[in-house]
């Protein structure tokens, strides 16, 4: 059975407030969703309880990978089972290079230690991928990157630890054209070549442009209020998300 | 610790209680002399205890200084276990009181370089001895500095002759075996004009030493014309008793340069003062430093950045982290003197929490008594960012592992600046121990935020 990722009935607040409101979802390994919302409508939450994240406490639902439930497993037990989340905003490591960190995040999945030359091919092909230079990799983490660059950073990461499906947080935000291209490219190969399940969260069509969903989903106020293809991302596009809203409360 | 504001001359210092040795030097006088003055001074004062405030104090005086005592030691060959694999230029061992191994490559000795003991050299090289010896060190600011200049034996002494490059390093080694020892040690080095070379010296603990030990140390290394010297210290005493009284000083001559590493990495009670004096015009250096205490350590390092002449050039910069229940303390001062017009230097010091018991303080200072200078300090106050380390779980790396990481990128901008794979190899190694060792403070401090 492919890896799936399924999210059922969840609830999640903060210390604040309930922020998710019974989201149900399943994203299968090989499969390209995307999913959309206004900014608040709770998707970053999403993405980073999917993952694990301290700060958020999930009140109901449960969060099950390949079945297994995964609801209370810590962030890195969880990135062992092949779930990736690529940051909104990924923080900086000083000291630590780009290509010193890979090698000790690969090696935290494996129990032998990855072979040098090994990790160089790797390496090289995924520095292809991401039209990085060489000497990218010897920078000390999203230390000084530019948003493009720790952008670039992330889908770099994902390339290099293969997960089975790999979270996108708006990645697409904040890049410039060729920036947004060359990621999108770079996921929709990854897609393409490993079968990685993507989870494109996004709040704009654009990244739409460059890469291809199967399924679009639309989440308002904590829920997701409507499922299909690539047809939704047309309509959003047309209509904005104030009709959606609308044809929800009317539905109701 | 926020951006300073251009200093003004003068700038209060009256928090602190420490000064500079301020070119003063007790040497010029026979051996026996110095060591008569300084067994009076001895006599006359009680242990020392260096106090700031209410706050902070570093106190010696529960020492029982009658239950230690010098040991002495055959020569002994083995080389410790920090220099095996490793290429050096010359290697000097000091077990407790003795100097109980010297080794020199040949083909340097007969170019002029001498390394043996201090006693050795003072018999057989007095010349140099007397030119040299305590030219900026003092024998009498506190009953352990006297201890050391009246009671040091072994010691260790080397002499670079002028234009001669040497790339491997000379290593020294003080060595304390056992609970009871008192350690006196000395090191007298210098580079002649324009001579290229690297130092190395290790302060250490072989095993733990269950119950009191004591190393009074006086280091002393003077930098002729041109001269370049990179000087690395790593002091870790481990876990057991071991108190740490010393003094260290480096003058750097006309167009001469050092880079001086001071790693401090572990010794139940330890007051270092640090002073690199900048005396020729055109001399420059690069001061960086380093400490992690834990447990019950209590750590009080008074480093000093003095320019004597201008033009000149310096950049101050200390790394130091906390865990457990351990103290620490950093003072940092540069001193401009009258007429070091044209210096620019810079101190900087970052700290890291790594518990809620430890205390961590940093006291950076200036005083500047010239009109046409750049000195200025800044720093940062950090504890463990939770978002580094989510980040890091996402990418499968356990807690402990994600911490390791933060808290070696937190060193390793200074580590890397060694320029050394062995020792930067032997320091983070040590780090990692460290952090090993204080894996449960850490992950009770993270829960408890």
């Amino acid at each position: 059975m492919p890896s799936q990722l399924e999210i059922r009935n969840l609830h999640v607040r903060t210390e604040e407030r309930e922020i998710l409101r019974g989201v149900d979802l399943v994203v299968r390994h090989g499969e390209l969703h995307a999913l959309m919302g206004p900014n608040g409508s709770g998707k970053s939450t999403l993405a980073n309880t999917v993952m694990g994240h301290p700060d958020y406490e999930v009140t109901d639902g449960e969060i099950l990978f390949d079945g297994e439930n995964i609801t209370e497993l810590a962030a890195h037990e969880r990135a062992k089972l092949g779930l990736f989340l690529a940051f909104q905003y990924p923080v900086a490591i000083p000291g630590v290079s780009v290509a010193n960190f890979l090698r000790l995040a690969i090696n935290a999945q494996r129990e032998e230690p990855i072979k040098v030359k090994e990790f160089g091919a790797q390496l090289r092909h995924a520095v292809e991928l991401l039209d990085v230079e060489d000497a990218f990799t010897s920078r000390h983490l999203n230390d000084g990157f530019s948003g493009g660059e720790k952008k670039r950073a992330e889908v770099l990461q994902m390339a290099m630890l293969r997960p089975q499906i790999a979270v996108l947080d708006e990645t697409d935000s904040g890049l410039d054209i060729d920036a947004l291209r060359t990621v999108a490219e770079g996921v929709q190969k990854l897609h393409d070549d490993q079968h990685l399940g993507v989870l494109i969260i996004t709040h704009y069509q654009r990244i739409l442009d460059y890469v291809r969903p199967e399924f679009v989903h639309i989440m308002l106020d904590g829920r997701i209020v409507m499922n299909g293809g690539n047809e939704l991302v047309e309509r959003l596009e047309k209509e904005g998300y104030d009709r959606i809203r609308e044809e929800v409360a009317a539905r109701a | 610790m926020p951006e300073a504001a251009a200093p003004k001359p003068g700038a209060a210092r009256e928090a602190t209680l420490n000064a500079t040795l301020g070119g003063r030097g007790a040497g010029g006088a026979p051996l026996g002399v110095l060591r008569e003055r300084a067994r009076i001074a001895y006599d006359a004062q009680e242990l020392p205890r260096w106090r700031r405030s209410g706050f902070w104090q570093t106190s010696f005086e529960d020492l029982d200084l009658d239950s230690l005592e010098p040991r002495s030691h055959a020569p002994d060959p083995t080389l410790p276990a920090i220099l095996t694999g490793q290429r050096s230029a010359g290697v000097l061992v000091q077990r407790d009181a003795s100097v109980v191994h010297v080794e020199l490559d040949p083909e340097l000795a007969a170019r002029g370089v001498i390394l043996c003991s201090l006693e050795a050299a003072a018999n057989e090289h007095g010349e140099l001895f007397e030119r040299y010896y305590m030219r900026r060190l003092l024998l009498d600011r506190h009953k352990l500095e006297a201890a050391s200049a009246a009671f040091w034996s072994g010691g260790a002494f080397l002499y670079v002759p002028p234009g001669l490059q040497i790339a491997e390093p000379f290593q020294i080694v003080y060595e304390i075996s056992a609970a009871g020892s008192a350690q006196y040690a000395h090191t007298l080095a210098i580079g002649d004009r324009g001579c290229e070379l690297r130092l190395r010296e290790y302060d250490l603990a072989s095993g733990e030493i269950a119950g009191d030990a004591l190393h009074a140390g006086q280091f002393e290394l003077y930098l002729e014309d041109g001269a370049r010297c990179r000087l690395a210290q790593l002091t870790d005493w481990g876990e057991g008793a071991v108190s740490d009284a010393s003094t260290a000083v480096v003058e750097v001559g006309r167009d001469a340069y050092c880079h001086w590493l001071p790693a401090l990495l572990g010794g139940r009670l330890i007051r270092h003062h640090d002073e690199l004096v900048v005396a020729g015009p055109g001399g420059d250096m690069a001061f960086r430093g380093l400490f992690f205490s834990q447990g019950q350590e209590h750590l009080d390092v008074f480093a000093v950045d003095l320019h004597e002449t201008g033009p000149s050039g310096g950049d101050v910069h200390w790394r130091g982290a906390a865990t457990g229940s351990s103290q620490a303390s950093f003072e940092g001062l540069i001193q401009i003197n009258p007429g070091a017009q044209q210096t620019h230097t810079y101190l900087q010091f970052h700290s890291m929490m790594l518990s809620d018991t430890a205390k961590l303080d940093a006291i950076p200072s200036v005083l500047v008594s010239a009109d046409d200078v750049s000195a200025s300090h800044g720093g940062t106050v950090g504890a463990l960012d939770e978002s580094l380390i989510f980040y890091m779980q996402t990418r499968g790396l356990t807690r402990p592992q994600a911490v390791r990481v933060i808290v070696d990128g937190f060193f390793e901008p200074l580590i890397i600046q060694l320029d050394d794979p062995p020792l930067e190899q032997q320091i983070r190694e040590r780090i990692g121990a460290k952090l090993t060792a204080a894996a449960e403070d850490i992950e009770r401090y993270a829960l408890a935020r």
